[in-house]
């Protein structure tokens, strides 16, 4: 114990003049004193050994002290332009500044749909059941409730994995327009998620735009004229467009909308519809009477549309960007290519 | 969901498929929705002949090798043959020998199971070990119809036209087109898991009037019961399991099922097990309705089967078909004898009571399970399986007879088996479909179409749908299978479907000249995301949640964020309680591969449970903006004074005006990486509203995530800066002056003590409350090392609206603005 008490003073003087202070964690003096532990009648060796461990820690505290002391930066006057003896900082050039490709597709979409007279909103990144399914008319237990591969927290919330979370909220909302006889139109866009494992086609994380409309006598064809419109107007190109059937709980009829290939004419050698002709783009339908009805809204009187899709999509297709996962990845390499 | 047309038209009144493959598949996919892909089976056969072993020599220079004379009816051209005709081909298959119809591959034909590789293994005329093979005779698994390697493909004999020289693809089913539909297509067509729904569907998209089989409709006539056995059911549970029927079949004899069977469930994804499983398998494929055979000796009691449909006792175990033990979940229906359970109800069977090559009499299990139950039960084992796919659509219980009756005459017809006991039929109460009284008005405005009332009817009689026509109104009777129908709007997607939503005509809707108002938050983050790219900064966007190790780096108590618990990347671990840390994160990717100087800035939402939940009890959310800058090199400014020049242009450009105060350690709780000396709170310049934090990190934060030394960064709320746009801005317009401005300097030397801050504020004062136009900017701070005071040098421009300014004027502002300097901070005029 003795000894102990001798190698503590010792390392602590020499301490000081290390000039790694690191180094003193594996100084002789400490393994020696290990070693001795066997040497010891069994009955002491746990206190020895102890005394040693707690050595060892009080060199560490006085090492982080003192390395913290040595990179700790003294105070500044926080209310000042720039600091003592300094210029004012320059700016950083102009022209190495960028907006998210993707956050400015969102501006150029929720553009065209102002015009078009929708609202435009955000969505939320932390839910509930209600508003993932139950609100949407997915029932308990449902199966189709697996075909959405929710992130969940140990509390029950949802990560949304469609923007049609908004559905109950917006229409809930603004239910009093309709009485005034004036039609609900809305854009809801922002990130969703699915619990997916990435590669170069799939991320968990990504962005939708939600368009919700409800009227009276509004119909089918009023969806593929609206979309329609949209896409001609997004591709400032005439656009063929055609709806396939397909079941989502929340609208009835259902939908997969599809446009013709923007980027070729013939379809020859084309990357992006892989000379298909046409491109599957989103998600769609007339909104189911059960969903109307959890709004507050009467189905016999109104009825309505709506559509969910991808602006990750939208992005790759336009400049040809061959992976999903740029961009969410911070790279200036990528970032600074969209000026 | 596989659908094989030949199975289609095979089940179909009328000529499904004298549309061309190519059209058919366009109209399913229009019409029907979710096709995947098609799989043509057309040209894989081409050439491929049924031939008769003529004789078997055994190879001189091969032990394994047989060399064989084939009679293939002389059809296949330019191919060498002996002057019988017959054809030499060299065989290694233990199984061959002489009179049996084989399938032979003839040279120029490719191998079917290589037919989608990029190069089909095409055969030739080839030496092997010095004797010549022209082709090949085949295996059943070469010939991609069933998994059999064991030898060649036997064709047996006693078929219609069954002879030496017959094309392959004459057999049934060898000759098909698979089309592939999305199952989640069907996620409410419980009847569309079965080829007869799809079957229909196809007519009907057609506009031709489909007619089921009468067997699907009314259970056929059964031949009486030659047994003496019997079969009980007591059924415990009639909530989860609506309907239970059995019967007890004898004289089974298992072994291979008929090569078309074995194809037909190989085209459509099922894997061929023995005649008894196959004939079940085949009936579920047919009609989407799952059987189930429990071999009658393993689970009866000498003249009787008793089945219990119970939930499962505390600590039951049940032993399953794949050799898996579990403890079924509680609430699964567990179908079981007097010893204990033998199957899964509508799930999987059990190993105990497993049909195998000694089984000789069976218990034939049809029933109806609660879909809900069965999805339940299917997740917490991690079970899925085809009668999963199918029972947790909600199959109709209507549909057990029928179904029943058709699967004994096919073990009857099929396998030789008799009927030994009655059929059991527990709770044979049956819901049926809600009938649908819709107007024709209705369906035309949902539409926007114009359809009549007879075009209507046709559309879905032709679907078996019963419709009665009234006056203005249409009464529709759904049949059993129709489960999905229930509400108006069903029958006008109904409508609109089969007469192809393409048909009707779009219009854009109408809406008054009523503007709609911006989302001020988006005009805000568009205004941001704009002026931070003019300064130079690259806007990112980082994921919601970030790793457990991150939150460690920087800090952050893991216990305020809201944690998932599924997450498949282990990187998913928390929601963000900040938007900082993910953006350090991305700082040394940057400089690592040559980025000196950059700014990084991303708008988003983030989460701390600690905020507690809104009216609607969700979490609440917040919207930030986060900023932080980089710079590796050594002679710039200060990392803070960076970040504040970007904040402070931020400001201005949106005609705000911020002021920084100081911050304790204990402030930072929350924001643990700021480094408390270098870090300021961001308020409104004369409002007490808090907008966030700025400054530079911890030591330990730098170290961890390999930050440059110069590096500082702000975080502030999106929703506080709104509110600072709409009530704390200020028109940045002066009236400009006809007179000409002049300029001073102005050097003060104040107690190091006393912030830049402080001496500002008292020289604006001054110049507020005076009539002039002034602007008033800092030159420089100096200090000399070890100094206890600091000079601050400012420059004065003023102007006056209504003459031009004396040199003395100008001078006696800047003695006014030194004397407050003295007067407050004791500061001295240099």
């Amino acid at each position: 114990m003795e000894k102990v008490e001798k190698v503590k003073k010792d390392l602590l003087k020499k301490l000081e003049t290390l000039e790694d202070k690191r180094q003193i964690l594996r100084a002789p003096e400490l393994r020696s004193l290990y070693a001795e532990i066997p040497k010891l009648p069994p009955e002491q060796r746990a206190a020895v050994g102890k005394a040693i461990n707690d050595l060892k820690e009080q060199l560490e505290d006085h090492l982080s002290k003192s390395e913290d002391t040595a990179t700790a930066k003294p105070p500044i006057d926080i209310s000042a332009p720039f600091g003592i003896n300094s210029q004012f900082p320059e700016m950083l050039p102009t022209e190495n500044g960028s907006i998210h490709p993707i956050t400015r597709e969102m501006q150029i979409i929720s553009d065209i749909f102002y015009r078009m007279g929708f609202e435009v909103s955000g969505s939320r990144e932390i839910d509930d059941e209600y508003h993932m399914f139950t609100s949407l008319n997915f029932p308990e237990g449902h199966p189709a409730r697996d075909d959405y591969d929710t992130f969940i927290t140990t509390e029950g919330f949802i990560a949304p994995a469609h923007t049609s979370t908004m559905q109950n909220r917006v229409l809930r909302s603004r239910k009093e327009q309709l009485v005034q006889g004036r039609p609900i139109a809305v854009l809801a866009m922002d990130r969703v998620f699915r619990n997916e494992d990435l590669d170069a086609r799939h991320e968990h994380t990504f962005t939708q735009h939600e368009g919700i409309y409800v009227g009276r006598d509004i119909t089918v064809g009023n969806l593929v004229a609206t979309l329609k419109l949209f896409l001609t107007t997004y591709y400032e190109k005439d656009i063929q467009v055609k709806i396939t059937p397909f079941y989502f709980p929340f609208t009835e009829p259902s939908f997969e909308f599809s446009l013709s290939c923007p980027f070729c004419t013939d379809g020859r050698n084309c990357k992006v519809c892989s000379s298909e002709r046409w491109i599957e783009l989103l998600g769609c339908g007339m909104i189911h009477p059960n969903v109307l009805e959890m709004s507050g809204i009467d189905p016999k009187k109104y009825s309505g549309f709506a559509w969910g899709g991808g602006v990750e999509r939208l992005v790759m297709m336009k400049f040809d960007i061959e992976d999903v996962r740029h961009f969410n990845s911070g790279k200036l390499e990528f970032l600074r290519q969209f000026k | 969901m596989k659908v094989s047309l030949h199975l289609a038209q095979e089940y179909s009144n009328i000529d499904l498929i004298k549309t061309p493959t190519d059209e058919l598949v366009k109209l399913a996919t229009e019409r029907l929705g979710g096709v995947e892909g098609y799989n043509d089976f057309t040209n894989r056969y081409d050439k491929i002949v049924i031939v008769k072993i003529i004789s078997c020599v055994q190879h001189p220079n091969a032990d394994k090798l047989t060399v064989c004379l084939v009679d293939d009816a002389s059809i296949t051209p330019e191919v060498k043959r002996d002057k019988n005709g017959y054809v030499q081909v060299v065989c290694g298959a233990p199984n061959v020998r002489v009179g049996m119809l084989a399938v032979w591959i003839p040279p120029g034909a490719s191998v079917p199971a290589t037919f989608e590789d990029d190069e089909p293994f095409v055969l030739g005329s080839k030496e092997l070990r010095g004797t010549v093979s022209n082709g090949m005779l085949a295996s059943a698994k070469e010939l991609d119809l069933s998994e059999d390697v064991s030898g060649l493909l036997e064709i047996n004999p006693n078929q219609d036209n069954v002879k030496p020289g017959m094309l392959l693809n004459k057999l049934p089913g060898v000759h098909d087109v698979v089309i592939d539909i999305e199952n989640k297509m069907f996620t409410h067509r419980p009847d569309c898991f079965g080829q007869l729904g799809v079957a229909r569907e196809l007519a009907g998209i057609q506009g031709l009037p489909f007619e089921s089989p009468k067997w699907y409709f009314k259970p056929e006539n059964l031949p009486g019961a030659t047994g003496k056995l019997s079969v009980k059911v007591k059924n415990e549970i009639q909530d989860l399991v609506p309907r239970y029927t059995a019967i007890v079949l004898e004289n089974v004899m298992v072994r291979p099922s008929p090569l078309w069977m074995q194809i037909a469930l190989r085209r459509l994804g099922i894997r061929s097990i023995n005649n008894v499983v196959d004939t079940t398998n085949f009936m579920m494929a047919l009609t989407a309705q799952p059987l189930h055979a429990f071999d009658y000796d393993k689970i009866a009691k000498g003249d009787e089967a008793t089945i219990i449909v119970r939930k499962p006792k505390e600590g039951e175990k049940l032993h399953l078909l794949d050799g898996k033990t579990i403890e079924p979940h509680q609430d699964a229906a567990l179908i079981c004898n007097e010893d204990g359970p033998i199957a899964l109800g509508g799930i999987m069977g059990g190993g105990n009571s497993e049909v195998d090559e000694n089984t000789t009499r069976i218990v034939l299990e049809c029933a109806t399970f609660d879909m809900y139950n069965i999805r339940r039960t299917s997740m917490h084992h991690g079970l899925f399986t085809d009668a999963v796919t199918r029972f947790n659509k909600g199959q109709p219980a209507a549909q057990l007879l029928p179904v029943l009756h058709k699967t004994v005459k096919d073990f009857v017809a099929l396998n030789g088996a008799s009927v030994a006991s009655e059929i059991a039929d527990s709770h044979p109460k049956i819901s049926k479909p809600k009938t649908v009284t819709i107007g024709v008005d209705f369906i035309n405005k949902r539409l926007g179409s114009d359809l009549t009332f007879d075009e209507i009817a046709t559309i879905l009689s032709n679907v078996e749908l019963g419709v009665k026509v009234t006056s203005d109104t249409l009464e529709v009777s759904p049949p059993f299978w129709r489960t999905d129908i229930e509400i108006p709007e069903d029958i006008v997607e109904e409508v609109g479907r089969l007469h192809g939503f393409n048909n009707l005509p779009i219009t854009l809707p109408t809406r008054d000249i009523t503007p709609v108002y911006p989302d001020h938050l988006l005009k805000l983050e568009q205004q941001i995301r704009e002026v931070l790219s003019r300064a130079g900064a690259n806007e990112v966007l980082t994921y919601s949640f970030v790793h457990g190790n991150l939150l460690q780096k920087v800090g952050q108590d893991p216990n305020d964020a809201y944690q998932l618990r599924n997450a498949l990347s282990p990187d998913l671990q928390y929601y963000r309680m900040s938007l900082v840390p993910s953006l350090l994160e991305r700082i040394h990717p940057n400089t690592k591969v040559g980025y000196n100087q950059f700014a990084l800035f991303e708008m988003g939402k983030i989460h701390r449970k600690s905020a507690g939940l809104t009216d609607e009890k969700v979490p609440q959310e917040a919207d930030v903006l986060a900023l932080v800058h980089a710079d590796t090199a050594k002679t710039t400014n200060m990392a803070y004074y960076m970040a504040k020049r970007t904040l402070d242009f931020l400001a201005e450009s949106l005609q705000l005006h911020l002021e920084y105060e100081p911050v304790t350690g204990a402030e930072l709780k929350g924001h643990p990486y700021f480094d408390a000396n270098r870090t300021a709170w961001v308020k409104f310049r004369g409002a007490d509203l808090t907008l966030g934090l700025i400054g530079e990190y911890q030591p330990q934060v730098t170290k961890a995530l390999k930050l440059p030394e110069k590096c500082a960064g702000f975080e502030v709320s999106l929703n506080r800066l709104l509110e600072g746009t709409l009530f704390h801005s200020s028109a940045a317009y002066k009236p400009i002056s006809k007179y000409p401005s002049s300029s001073q300097d102005i050097t003060l030397k104040i107690a190091s003590s006393v912030s830049y801050g402080q001496l500002f504020r008292e020289l604006i004062n001054v110049l507020e409350s005076s009539d002039y136009i002034w602007q008033l900017s800092p030159l420089g701070i100096y200090q000399k090392e070890d100094d206890t005071h600091k000079n601050v040098s400012f420059h004065l421009t003023l102007a006056s609206y209504d003459h031009t300014l004396k040199t003395s004027e100008v001078s006696e502002v800047i003695s006014s603005l030194s004397d407050q300097a003295r007067k407050i901070l004791k500061a001295e005029k240099v």
